[in-house]
This record gives structure tokens, sequence and C-alpha cells, in this order.
């Protein structure tokens, strides 16, 4: 019998114990939110919050997550309005999608403990996230923007700005990841018509 | 020349003859546009089959009834409920590119609907789709007339309908956001379509329709956001591997099964000699392994791990003993292949290919140049590593088979597991889901087949998936390569005359033989998967080019599409090879590709799809001359280098026109290169969705860093050396250069995206070190071991 809490819900269940917890999570409880990718915690797809910390599920046993705290993408936030997820949409990060679970685990953490981060922090807290889209561009912008919103929301309690993506144009993009913070983003200067809405 | 894309129109030609033969009644098959309100809904039907026609034409059943008895089976792309919705039909695999909402747009553009009110659905497999396939850039392409003149049909339609039903003329309407207008009177689409309308259109009148001028756009080339991202934000989205059978299903044909494949020592020949379970039955669920017989050939030698969930099913596998007699092919090395390569590019010959460009023999005037410039280049094995590994969910009702998983050739799969399940044809329905990538893995459909083989052997659906050591050993990979290049300068510094040969494995042969191309002058067939980019755009005089069928590759593993495939090999030798003739010209080799780049003859270009030609091709050079600061290139600082490269995307059918500059340092000492910047410029003609445009070219561009600095393996006893992370090491956000991206704002036919921007990059990064340090790199993937080693003998 595994016992823990699940995206704040007590969960009993019956289980080889050596089952690693992303399976359980997927298919014992039924949570698919959290990927399978390289099996040997390399990828970073099947990241959740154990005890408040970012932990790579597919090699970890459920029998070392007893009595926890587990926290997947389904968890994170009621209404999926947490700031990294809203800035997820604005920057139009993902593309296949499927590491992205795993990449908002991680850099859920990482705000958590570093609110304010520089470019160089948010390339070091992500660096061990497996993108095979390399979406990365857009994943070290919206950490960024995330932070902002959260910072934002938790001195104005307004939350949201626009929902649409990006404010600047899509016909040019720059990205600097040796920048100074606030740096990385589309360049608005060069607009073109595919800016118009 | 006949090439791929032509087959597959002719396929798709000879399927939908096929398809009207079968359905035709009242001898009327001629295809048009057909619009009914059914039951409250209105159908919008392009490319509706004869019997819908003839239906409404003897007067047996208007259109509306035929729609609502279902009589027919036409193609439709999107419906217009009551409420207004507008769903979209996507028959296009969704793996990152976003290529619903580009088609979406198309349809919306055109029927001049409220964006909001869109929805989009990723159909089965069925015949009146045609041939289902996603790859080659070409969705957008392929999509733009027919999606656009539906939208423009329906917005007809809904007018001439609302005109009516407002008692107002049709000159005084006009269609927005999903609204028909009229002075001050207005309908919505869902008001029209609860009141009722029919509308048909002739295959002639559909095709007379003109899309609206550019000027009049209020979709393309906006931007706005991708419909599949909110769901790939907080765990929603359903990828293959995440699909369960709902109750009902199970109810009726049983539960799930779960299964890990066991993978034999090499692809060919192996066989099972001995099997023992006893330690894997030490594992909760495990309940039995079976030997898959294959009659289609793909699965030789495995068998399947059967357990209660996969966790069981993974763990027992690995616990599993199994011995083989093992087959020839596990003794086929990357070396042998590569051997084969040189000798094949040495005297290349029809023997085992074919001229894909055949100017006349350049070897004399070779003999005659001022100088001659002869070099040759080789790529390694790549993987494809989608993150979402193989799998797919098999199960039998009623004798009819059903498949869950992603997949970008829907009819590619159901033919395999037609094959291997030895039915009648029509007794196989794929049916879609989210890709976890795709970049032409999922192009082929082998991996449902030992899904399907096991669900038949045990009585019950079964789930497969491949952990990720058994989807990389499975993978079809991007085989390796050896090209050859010889050009010669006359006096001047011009070119005269060019030898190219190439010679891989051949993925269209190894997938779907019936797709390969006619070669030039009934010299046989040959992939244009295996060439394609060698026929390139500038001016070098006489030129021939050889493809040559590496069959030693076809001997160890299935040859793969992997995202732009041939030019991935052949821009890394053309991009490098331009280059050297360059220095030997003493020129710069951004002001000799202008050079060569005259635009005349071949090189011209014709509307609508490469209007302007090699024009274009200058105009991106130009503008990424300026962005990227290439007039201080001979200022920079020391071992620092900046090289470029150009790409005309995947065909010379539909190009798209790419240059990119890269910036480099190189640690002597190491070896090590530091990628400091790339820029590039893109004209892709009309972007049909520019933020998901940006992102296809900033994950290619990044794609196209990994294949050159980080990925790449060899083929070893059976299968690739490296087979997870570690070994097999794609590029993280620590890698990422700096990267200033533009697309040349263009109302040109909409082109490819998702692949061209992978392949500038290595040749550019290539150019720049030999800028940097004088050494150049002929191998790909370009490793510090290797610049060292060079730098020291230099």
């Amino acid at each position: 019998m595994a016992n823990f809490t699940l995206n704040g819900k007590a969960v009993s269940l019956e289980v080889d114990p050596q089952t690693p917890l992303l399976w359980v999570l997927r298919e014992h409880l039924g949570l698919t939110g959290t990927k399978f990718g390289c099996g040997i915690a390399q990828c970073g797809a099947c990241t959740v919050h154990l005890n408040g910390t970012a932990a790579r599920t597919c090699v970890l046993p459920v029998l070392a997550a007893e009595g926890g705290d587990i926290v997947t993408i389904e968890g994170l936030a009621e209404n999926d309005d947490h700031p990294l997820q809203q800035a997820w949409v604005e920057e139009q990060v993902p593309q296949c999608g499927y590491c992205q679970s795993g990449q908002i685990m991680q850099a859920a953490d990482f705000l958590k403990n570093t609110p304010d981060p520089t470019d160089e922090q948010v390339t070091a807290a992500m660096a061990g996230n497996l993108c095979r889209c390399m979406a990365y561009v857009r994943i070290h912008r919206a950490v960024k923007r995330a932070a902002t919103i959260a910072n934002e929301r938790a001195t104005s309690q307004v939350s949201g700005q626009q929902t649409d993506a990006t404010a600047a144009t899509a016909g040019v993009g720059t990205f600097d990841p040796r920048a100074t913070a606030g740096t990385v983003s589309h360049s608005a200067v060069e607009e073109t018509s595919h800016g118009k809405v | 020349m006949a090439r791929f894309d032509d087959k597959l129109a002719a396929h798709q030609r000879e399927l939908a003859a096929a398809h009207k033969t079968s359905s035709s009644r009242g001898g009327i098959t001629r295809r048009g546009f057909l619009i009914g309100s059914v039951a409250g809904s209105t159908m919008l039907a392009f490319g509706v089959s004869g019997a819908a026609l003839a239906a409404g034409a003897d007067g047996k059943g208007s259109a509306s009834e035929t729609l609502s008895a279902g009589a027919f089976e036409p193609t439709m792309w999107y419906a217009i409920a009551t409420d207004g919705t507008v769903t979209v039909h996507i028959t296009k695999s969704e793996m990152g590119q976003h290529v619903a909402t580009s088609l979406a747009r198309l349809v919306v553009e055109e029927l001049e609907a409220d964006w909001d009110s869109v929805k989009v659905d990723y159909v089965d497999s069925a015949p009146k789709w045609g041939y289902m396939i996603t790859g080659g850039s070409w969705s957008v392409h392929q999509s733009y007339q027919p999606l656009s003149q539906a939208g423009a049909a329906g917005r007809i339609a809904l007018i001439e309908a609302g005109a009516q039903q407002m008692g107002v003329a049709v000159e005084s309407c006009k269609a927005r956001k999903g609204r028909v207008i009229s002075g001050d009177q207005s309908l919505s689409y869902g008001e029209i379509v609860a009141a009722g309308l029919e509308r048909s259109f002739s295959e002639e009148e559909l095709a007379a329709i003109e899309l609206k001028p550019a000027s009049e756009r209020r979709v393309l080339g906006t931007r706005g956001n991708a419909l599949d991202v909110p769901p790939k934000t907080n765990g929603q989205a359903v990828y293959g591997i995440d699909y369960t059978l709902p109750a009902e299903i199970e109810a009726r044909v049983g539960k799930t099964l779960h299964a890990r494949p066991v993978m034999p020592p090499s692809r060919f020949g192996c066989k099972v000699t001995a099997v023992d379970d006893s330690e894997a039955r030490k594992v909760i669920g495990y309940r039995q392994t079976i030997e898959l017989k294959d009659p289609s050939g793909i699965c030789q030698g495995w068998l399947a791990v059967i357990a209660d969930n996969f966790s069981a099913a993974m763990r027992a596998t690995d616990l599993l003993k199994v011995e083989w007699s093992k087959g020839d092919s596990y003794q086929v090395d990357e070396t042998a292949i590569q051997a084969e390569g040189q000798r094949l590019v040495s005297s290349p010959s029809r023997d085992n290919g074919s001229l894909l460009v055949d100017q006349g023999d350049p070897a004399p005037l070779l003999e005659n140049a001022t100088t001659t410039v002869e070099s040759t280049f080789t790529t390694s094995s790549v993987l494809h590593f989608t993150l979402e590994p193989a799998n797919a969910l098999a199960y039998e009702e009623d004798g009819h088979w059903h498949i869950h998983c992603g997949n970008q050739q829907q009819s590619l799969l159901t033919s395999l597991v037609t094959k291997a399940l030895e039915l009648e044809e029509g007794k196989v329905t794929h049916h879609q889901l989210y890709l976890g990538g795709g970049f032409g893995r999922r192009l082929h459909g082998d991996y449902a087949v030992p899904a399907a083989l096991a669900s038949k052997a045990v009585g019950r659906p079964v789930k497969m998936i491949f952990t990720r050591p058994d989807d990389s050993r499975f993978d079809c990979v991007r085989s390796p390569s050896v090209q050859r290049l010889r050009s010669g300068l006359d006096a001047e510094g011009r070119v005269v005359a060019s030898e190219h040969a190439a010679a891989a494995g051949w993925p269209t042969a190894a997938l779907m033989p019936a797709f390969m191309a006619e070669a030039i002058e009934g010299g046989g067939k040959l992939d244009s998967f295996s060439i394609s980019g060698a026929d390139h755009w500038y001016n070098v005089g006489t030129q021939r080019v050889w493809a040559q069928q590496n069959k030693v590759a076809h001997e160890a593993f299935v040859p793969g599409y992997l995202r732009s495939v041939a030019p991935g090999w052949t821009l890394w030798a053309v991009e490098q090879h331009i280059d050297e003739l360059a220095l030997a010209a003493e020129q710069d080799p951004a002001e000799f590709r202008l050079a060569l780049l005259d635009a005349e003859g071949r090189n011209a270009g014709k509307a609508p799809v490469s209007t302007g030609g090699a024009e274009r091709l200058r105009n991106v050079l130009k503008r990424v001359m300026e962005k990227s600061g290439w007039s201080e290139r001979d200022s920079l600082p020391a071992d620092t280098g900046m090289g470029v490269a150009l790409s005309f995307g995947q065909e010379r059918s539909m190009p798209t026109w790419v240059a990119c500059v890269a910036r480099v340092k190189v640690d002597r000492a190491t070896g090590e290169v530091k990628l400091e910047k790339l820029t590039s410029v893109v004209d892709a003609g009309t972007l049909a969705h520019p933020d998901g445009a940006m992102a296809q070219l900033e994950g290619s561009l990044l794609w196209g860093v990994s294949m050159a600095m980080h990925e790449g393996t060899e083929y070893r006893e059976g299968g690739p050396v490296a087979q997870n992370l570690g070994a097999y090491q794609p590029l993280r956000m620590h890698q990422v250069p700096q990267m200033d991206l533009e697309f040349v704002d263009s109302t040109e036919m909409p082109v490819g995206l998702g692949e061209p921007g992978t392949t500038v990059v290595a040749p550019a990064i290539a150019n720049a070190i030999q800028h940097a340090v004088g050494v150049r790199l002929r191998d790909l993937p370009m490793r510090p071991a290797a610049l060292k080693a060079a730098l020291s003998e230099a």
C-alpha cells in the first residue's frame, strides 16, 4: 500500500512498491500530464514536485515518495492560471508540447526560490530539461515573463496582462541569452505588416 | 522529371477516381462543392463525390436529405453549427508546427468567419481524405488553394442565403467575423445556418473563385495564438502514449493489456531460439511473453512482454533471458556502409542510382579549367529521438482494426497493419492523437505493427510502448552519407563546370518504393529524398548530379526521413564547396554567391511557386549580410570567424529561401567551438501563421545547431551506438547561441517552414570555422577532437 498526498488530496493505493512514481501517476491514477521520455532522469519530461522540490519520477520508486506531498502539472494551479502557465500561453512556448509539463514544473520550483532571476540563472536552472523541438528561446523568455507576472500579481493583486501572444511582431525575432535582464524579447522595432491584427 | 510530390499527386488522383467510381450513381461523377443544412448543422462539403450531386440531380432527394441520410462520403473540410461554431477537419498531424491553426486560418480568411468560433478536429483515417501524409513542409503550401477556395465558397453561399433571409440584394452584403452584413442589418452565420441553406458548386465554379487580394487579408500574415498551445500547458493534451480506451469500448472488446517489445540483436534476419521468463514472472502484473509472427517482415525475431500495466512490462522485459540466432545485418557497421559510399561516389553509375541533374558532361571542362577544386564530405547516422517514444494501441472489433497513436502517414500505417495482419483492404482505421515530436520518424507506421500483432495474439486490446533504447534501436535513422564534388574555375574565377555525387540509404526505396521518382532520360528510378538540395539555384556552368543508393546501409537498418532529409547532407557539401571555390577564386564567399545567383535560365523561377527564382535567394543573402555585419567580417577578434550558407528548403518545386550567417570562436587548445550567433533571413512567401512560422524557424535552426555540433552516432552491432541521453546529446538551453531572425515581408505563395532552417546551420558553422582558423571540417557532426586534430596538422 502506497500513501501520499497528490495535488492536495490523500491517496492510498495497492501497487508494487518498486513501481516508478511516474507510472503510478500515469497508469494507476490516470494523470498523464507527466511524461515518459528517457527513463533515466536525464530529459526532465517526468518532473513533478515532491515535498515542494522538483523531482524526476521515472526512476523514483513510489516507495521513496511514501507519505510525501506530490504536485503534478494538473495540480499546479487552480484554473491553470499559474504565472508560468499564463506566460507559456503569452509567449506561445510549446511546439509538440511533450516536454512542457516537465519544463513548467522545473521552472515553478526554480521561480519559487529565485523570484527575480537573471538570464544566466534561468539558463542554468532549465539546462537539465530537454526540449526536442528546441523551443528554448521561448522557454527562456517565458520563465522571465512569469517572474514578472508573479511579481506584478504580488504587488497589485491584479492578475494577467494581455492574453494574446507577445506584444511584438512575429516577423522579427531576437534572442540573446547573455543580455542583461529584460532584453530577451521579440524586437518591436522592425514591425512589419505581419504584426497587424 | 517526376518528383515525389508529382507521384503523390498522381496517386491522389487514382484514389479519388477509384472513390468516385465506387460511389457514383446517375452518371454524374463531377467533383463539386455542396452545402446543405442537416438537422441544425450545416455541412460545407468540398469535393463531393458523384453520389451527392446525382442524388440531387435526379430528384431522389435534396442535398440536405442526402447529407442527413449519409448517402455519400464527401471530402468535408469544415462544418458550421447553428451556434456559429466552425469546425475545421484536419487531416494533418499536429507535431509542434501548429498545423491546425495554419490550416484553419486559410479557411477562416476566405470564409470571413470569427476566429473565436473556430474549432479543429484531427480526423480518423478514411479513403475520402485521400492520401494522408504530413511531411515535406508541404501542409500549408498544398492546402492553400483548396482550403482557401473552400472557405470562399462558404462565404459566397452564406452571403447569398443571408441576403435572401434579410430580403436584401446580395450585392449589398459583405461578410465579416462570422456575420453577413447589409447596411444596418446583419445575421450571424449560426442564424443563417439555423434557417437553412443549400448551395452546390461545380468543379468549374469552384476553380473560378478568385481568392481575396493580399491587401484584403485579415487573418493570414497577422499575429494570433495557436489553438494547440493551452492544452500543452496544463497536462490536458492527449498524446498517443496517454491514450486509453473508453470504458464502453473495453466493455465490448476486453480490457487493454500492456506490452513492451523485446528487440532482436539486429534489424533483419534474427530468430528466437530460447526464452526464459522465470525471473520476469516475479514481477507483479507480468502475464506472458509472446513471439510475434510478422508476415510483413517488419518484426523479425521479435517478442512482446505482456502485462497488466506498462511499468510491469518494462521491468519484466529487463529480466527476460532470450537467445537469438543473429541475422547477417548484425555484422554491417557504419565503417562498412561508409566504405561502400566512398566506392559509389568515386565511380557513380546507373547500376546504383541515377542522374538528378544532367547538363552535359563536365569532365572535359574540368580538365581544361584553370583551377579545379575537389572534395569529399561525410555525415554520420542521426536519430530522430522524438521525446515521446514510439507507441501504439491496437484492437479489433467485428473484424475491423483500430490503431490509436500519433502518426504522420496514416495511409502507410494502415497498409502496413493490413499486410501484417493479412487483412482485406479497408479493415484498419488509424485514430490520430497529438505527436510528441515527429521530425519524420512518424512518417513510418512500423511501430503500429508489433502492437497489432500482439493484440491479435492475445485477443485483447494491446497498448505497446517502446522504452527510449527500444525506440532508438527501432529508429529509421538518417542514413550516413558520402559525397564527392568537383568543380572548375576559369582564369577569371568563374565556375565553368561542376559534378556532384551523393551516396546514402534511400528512405523512399525502403518505406514506399512505389513513390520513387522517374529519373531523367529514362535512367531508372531515384529517391529525390536522397539528393534534393544538390539541384541548387547557383549557376555553376555545366552541372551533373548523381544520386547513388548505398545498399549496404539498407542491410543494417531502414533509412528514414529525418527533418529536411537529403538537404541535411547535400547542403553540408554544396555550401562548403561553394566556399572552397570562392577561396580558390580569391573572392568573398558571400559576394561570390551573389554572382552565382544570376537568376537566369532554369534559375529564373516560375510563378506562382518560385516567382523570382534565384533573385529571391540573392535578396535574403543581401539582407543577412546587412543584419549580421558581414562587412566587419575581416576585423573580428582572433580565432573568431563568420560563415554563410544558403538553402532553398526542400524542393525546387517549393522553394523556401533561407540565408544564415554563423559567427564562431574557436579554442585552438581544445578544438571547442563556441557558436556565438546565428543571423538568418527567410523568404517563405505569405506566412499563414507568422508566430508559428517564427517558432518553426527558431526550432529548426537550433535543430541545425544540434545536428552540427551535438548529435550523431554510428551503426554498430545491429543498432545505433548511442541509444539514450548521455551518449546521445541533443542541444540544451545553455548551448543556444544569440539569434537574430527575420522573415521577408511577402505576399507570394506560402511555402514550407518546418524543415528549411535545419540545413543551413552546419555548413555556415563549418565555413565560419574555416574563416576563424583556416581549417575545414568535412565530417558531420563537427567534434572538437576532429578540429583539434585538423589544427595540429595545419
